[in-house]
């Protein structure tokens, strides 16, 4: 529905004739065009900024939209042209910084990224692009209170933008506030149902919550929407598979652990959590090699070494390998647990 | 169709269906009364609360079930908090409390004249026959001052904690933070021993602040050093000697809240399961009453599957599936889960939480008592866990709540468990700081009931009024050559229709508190005991054949 409303102002307003400026007359449709940007509507974005740049030559803001559809795409280096022409032609446009910003942040540049939110948010601080993108820096810079009141403003101007949704959810889903990271990462879904990281959120938080079947379709969504590019979630797997050996289905979790080692070979926990569930289904010696791959990991994705010695001592056990049996059982003894709850 | 094709198919079904081993299984429900309101008990756990909630003020609320007069009625004995941090009992609101079962569903307060009002900041309680005299003695644990208290048959106890030589007090010679306590004969000598589990290693002038300044919450334990248990071997002659260090006890730091015993490995030497803190738990194994080796991580029940310490708090050492091998629960805090070990049998345990179906539900439990015990008597047993987060200001984060109701599961008998807290009466919707809880049939009528305590509420008497009309039995152990109470003697029981059953009797388990010595059998349908097996500590193995249901049957050693 609201994919077809689009559609229908495109087609009516591309014919509005320009008046007074280069963008005069185009406003409301740059503004669907955004809008479509926003949620992942790239055909239409693509065929709306096409039909525009046709009636529109001399409009700059068509520029920082084709930037934006190009990043979109994965066309990085035009849209990084794109971005460079448009911020150069109005530099003082918080909406050209802002989003050059993501581009940069998409590209782990955090300090472009970092100085170009910073001047966004001076240009226009009532810019709810600019904000959502600071408030997030912020976050990042582990100056958490201001990056969330940011954000929480930046949704009271744009509650309709799927990213600062997000963003909300990760702050909820940090704090274990599963309830209020649901509302988000629901939002961020419903508004962007590309976004497979959004959905795996909302598993995870969902599951967190106690709703169960919810949680299941929120991860079997994301599986199915789970595509390369900027909303990619390499954990989605995992973290159903996880999901799924909770609540008994080990066949279906192995099947997902099997992807999730595929995609992300280098972290720790996804060797670790197929460890464990080989362990579960008594193939001791497939637990034996995912461990021992968990063990050589560099990323550990929030395993610990305690954790790897435990499953490791386990493993040797039923193996009845009991030389390596001890030498992991006193690791495990000698490894203190990590220091929890909140610091004085 | 003809009848006669009818009457095939019906056979057909009726012997392919799966054999109904208790008719009365599924008839019952699991329900609790409160029945504290006319009962006489007033007691409210008071933690002597401070606004910078300190460590001490979440962890008090121990409770024994015993019968101090013999009179075959259960009392019931409360431990208090104290002022803090003076740490002394002022006025009757700290005062422990002993309450005598009057037979007629009402108790009356017997502290003064019993004499065991307390001292300090008292947190666990367990109590047992520890001198073979017939009376039940009671040990109470305590930050500042543990106490033995010999039950001199006549309604009153005496301290006798110092003649005794089991002050709580390292070898090094310092008092340490007493939470649980167990009875056990751990060298089948005839004598009970104790066992005493310590917290951590704090005192008001290493005490943290947590959480900011109105919305102060308890510090994580990881903060601070744990300390060691102590084990006191009986003399026989009113004393005990300290052997911690001997028998491999002392050199095990953890931070222990709960403490359960049983025979994991049915070698006939009774074993030690404390539960740490967010600390790795322990397992100690008995060595034919020579020594103990802690086996917690060969065993796989120091951490849950996930290889990281929980706060478990409150244990229960049960043989919940029927299959002769005892084994855990234990609670733990909101987001962790109540971590369940199946024991295999083989020197390992297995983490079944998930697969036992209470892992999702006990996420947003935050847990203290705990019970493996047959509520609806159906010949397999149930869980049982008294609620509550441990810091006053938990409902800040919205997440969290301190006061809680507690859970109950019933057993589906397929090895998962389903909570059915939400149908099992009002007096388990009383959200409430609860803490500590005892399992004992407070009225004789076959059903295990809970006492549950509750900082700044009233007391719980949760009465069992579970339906289905099962039968059942309560094993009273005597032991003559075994000690007196026959603590540590396992118990086969095979009904006329051929389900067997085990358990072990011990007061010891839950969180901080002391059971019904009496060992209860949940029997369905059965109206007849086909066999009932004891092994007694001793050695002796005694078997009683065709025994009625439905009673309190004493036994004595033979």
């Amino acid at each position: 529905m609201r994919i077809a409303f689009i559609s229908l102002l495109f087609a009516v307003c591309a014919t509005w004739p320009a008046v007074a400026g280069p963008c005069t007359g185009a406003e409301a449709q740059l503004a669907q065009v955004s809008k479509a940007l926003t949620v992942n509507a790239l055909d239409i974005a693509e065929n709306a900024l096409r039909t525009l740049s046709l009636s529109y030559p001399d409009c700059p803001e068509i520029v920082l939209h084709q930037a934006r559809l190009a990043q979109a795409k994965g066309n990085l280096s035009k849209a990084a042209e794109l971005y460079y022409h448009y911020t150069d032609t109005d530099p003082n446009d918080s909406r050209g910084l802002a989003y050059f910003g993501r581009f940069f942040l998409e590209q782990r540049d955090y300090m472009r990224a970092d100085a170009l939110s910073a001047a966004a948010v001076d240009k226009n601080p009532d810019d709810p692009a600019a904000l959502a993108l600071r408030g997030q820096i912020l976050l990042m810079k582990r100056q958490s209170s201001e990056g969330q009141s940011l954000l929480e403003k930046a949704i009271k101007l744009d509650p309709d933008d799927p990213e600062t949704q997000f963003q909300l959810g990760t702050i909820y889903d940090k704090a274990k506030a599963a309830a209020q990271a649901v509302e988000h990462f629901r939002a961020a879904a419903t508004l962007n149902p590309h976004d497979a990281r959004a959905w795996d959120y909302l598993g995870l938080n969902l599951e967190l919550a106690g709703d169960l079947d919810g949680a299941e379709k929120a991860y079997e969504k994301g599986l199915q929407v789970n595509q390369a590019g900027r909303y990619h979630d390499a954990f989605l797997d995992y973290n159903y598979g996880r999901f799924l050996a909770k609540r008994n289905d080990l066949s279906g979790s192995k099947r997902h652990l099997d992807r999730a080692v595929e995609s992300a070979p280098q972290v720790r926990a996804v060797w670790y959590e197929r460890a464990k569930l080989d362990m579960r289904m008594q193939n001791y010696q497939q637990a034996r090699a995912d461990a021992e791959e968990a063990a050589a990991c560099t990323q550990s994705g929030g395993v610990i070494d305690l954790q790897i010695y435990s499953l490791l001592s386990q493993v040797y056990s039923r193996l009845g390998n009991a030389a390596l049996a001890k030498k992991y059982t006193d690791l495990t003894r000698a490894t203190p647990p990590p220091v929890r709850g909140e610091q004085p | 169709m003809t009848p006669r094709k009818l009457f095939t198919i019906a056979l057909v079904v009726a012997l392919a269906a799966p054999p109904k081993i208790l008719s009365g299984a599924d008839a019952g429900r699991i329900q609790f009364e409160n029945r504290q309101k006319n009962s006489g008990v007033s007691f409210v756990l008071d933690n002597g609360s401070l606004p910078d909630k300190p460590m001490i003020d979440g962890i008090p609320g121990g409770i024994a079930l015993l019968d101090y007069d013999n009179d075959g009625y259960l009392d019931i004995f409360f431990t208090n908090g104290a002022s803090l941090p003076g740490l002394a009992k002022e006025g009757d609101k700290f005062s422990n409390r002993l309450y005598h079962n009057n037979h007629d569903g009402t108790f009356t307060d017997v502290t003064d004249r019993a004499g065991l009002s307390g001292e300090g900041y008292s947190v666990g309680a367990a109590a047992a026959d520890y001198d073979n005299d017939g009376r039940t003695d009671l040990y109470v644990t305590g930050f500042d001052h543990n106490v033995l208290y010999h039950n001199n048959g006549n309604g009153t106890f005496t301290d006798v904690t110092a003649k005794a030589g089991v002050t709580g007090v390292s070898s090094a010679g310092k008092k340490l933070w007493g939470i649980s306590a167990a009875w056990l004969d751990y060298d089948n000598d005839g004598k009970l021993d104790l066992f005493v589990v310590n917290y951590l290693d704090w005192s008001f002038a290493t005490s943290r602040v947590c959480g900011p300044a109105g919305k102060r919450l308890s510090c994580s334990p990881t903060l601070y050093k744990g300390e060691p248990n102590i084990l006191y071997h009986n003399n026989g002659d009113g004393t005990f000697t300290d052997v911690s260090e001997i028998m491999g006890i002392s050199r095990h730091i953890g931070k222990g809240m709960g403490v359960a015993i049983a025979d994991y490995n049915d070698d006939g030497w009774m074993d030690i399961f404390v539960a740490n803190d967010n600390d790795r738990n322990f397992l100690f194994k008995n060595r034919g009453g020579k020594a103990f080796d802690e086996v917690g991580v060969e065993s796989f029940i120091a951490y849950t599957d996930n290889g990281l310490p929980v706060s478990s708090m409150g244990v229960d050492f049960r043989d919940w599936n029927n299959d002769g091998k005892p084994s855990l629960i234990v609670t733990a805090l909101g987001g962790e889960t109540y971590p369940l070990f199946r024991n295999e049998g083989n020197g390992f345990f297995s983490y079944e939480s998930y697969k036992a179906g209470i892992g999702f539900r006990s996420l947003k439990m935050s847990g203290w008592g705990a019970g493996i015990q047959d509520f609806d008597n159906d010949g397999y047993k149930d869980l049982f866990t008294a609620n509550s987060h441990v810091s006053e200001n938990a409902d800040l984060d919205g997440q969290q709540h301190y006061r809680q109701a507690n859970a109950v599961f019933r057993n589906m008998h397929d090895g998962t468990f389903q909570d059915v807290s939400g149908d099992a009466g009002p007096g388990m919707q009383i959200r409430a700081a609860h803490r500590g809880c005892a399992f004992g049939d407070l009225n004789n009528d076959g059903k295990m009931d809970v006492v549950v305590s509750a900082i700044g509420s009233p007391a719980e008497l949760l009465y069992n009024t579970s339906t289905g009309g099962n039968h059942w039995i309560l094993i009273k152990t005597v032991g003559v050559k075994s000690n007196r109470n026959g603590i540590g003697t396992r118990i086969k029981v095979t009904t006329a229709s051929g389900l067997v059953q085990y358990n072990h009797v011990t007061t010891a388990g839950s969180y901080a508190s002391s059971n019904d010595p009496r060992v209860h059998f949940g029997l369905g349908a059965d109206t007849v005991i086909k066999e009932i097996e004891l092994k007694w500590p001793s050695g002796t193995v005694q078997v009683l054949h065709n025994v009625k249901a439905d009673q309190v049957l004493p036994v004595t050693e033979e």
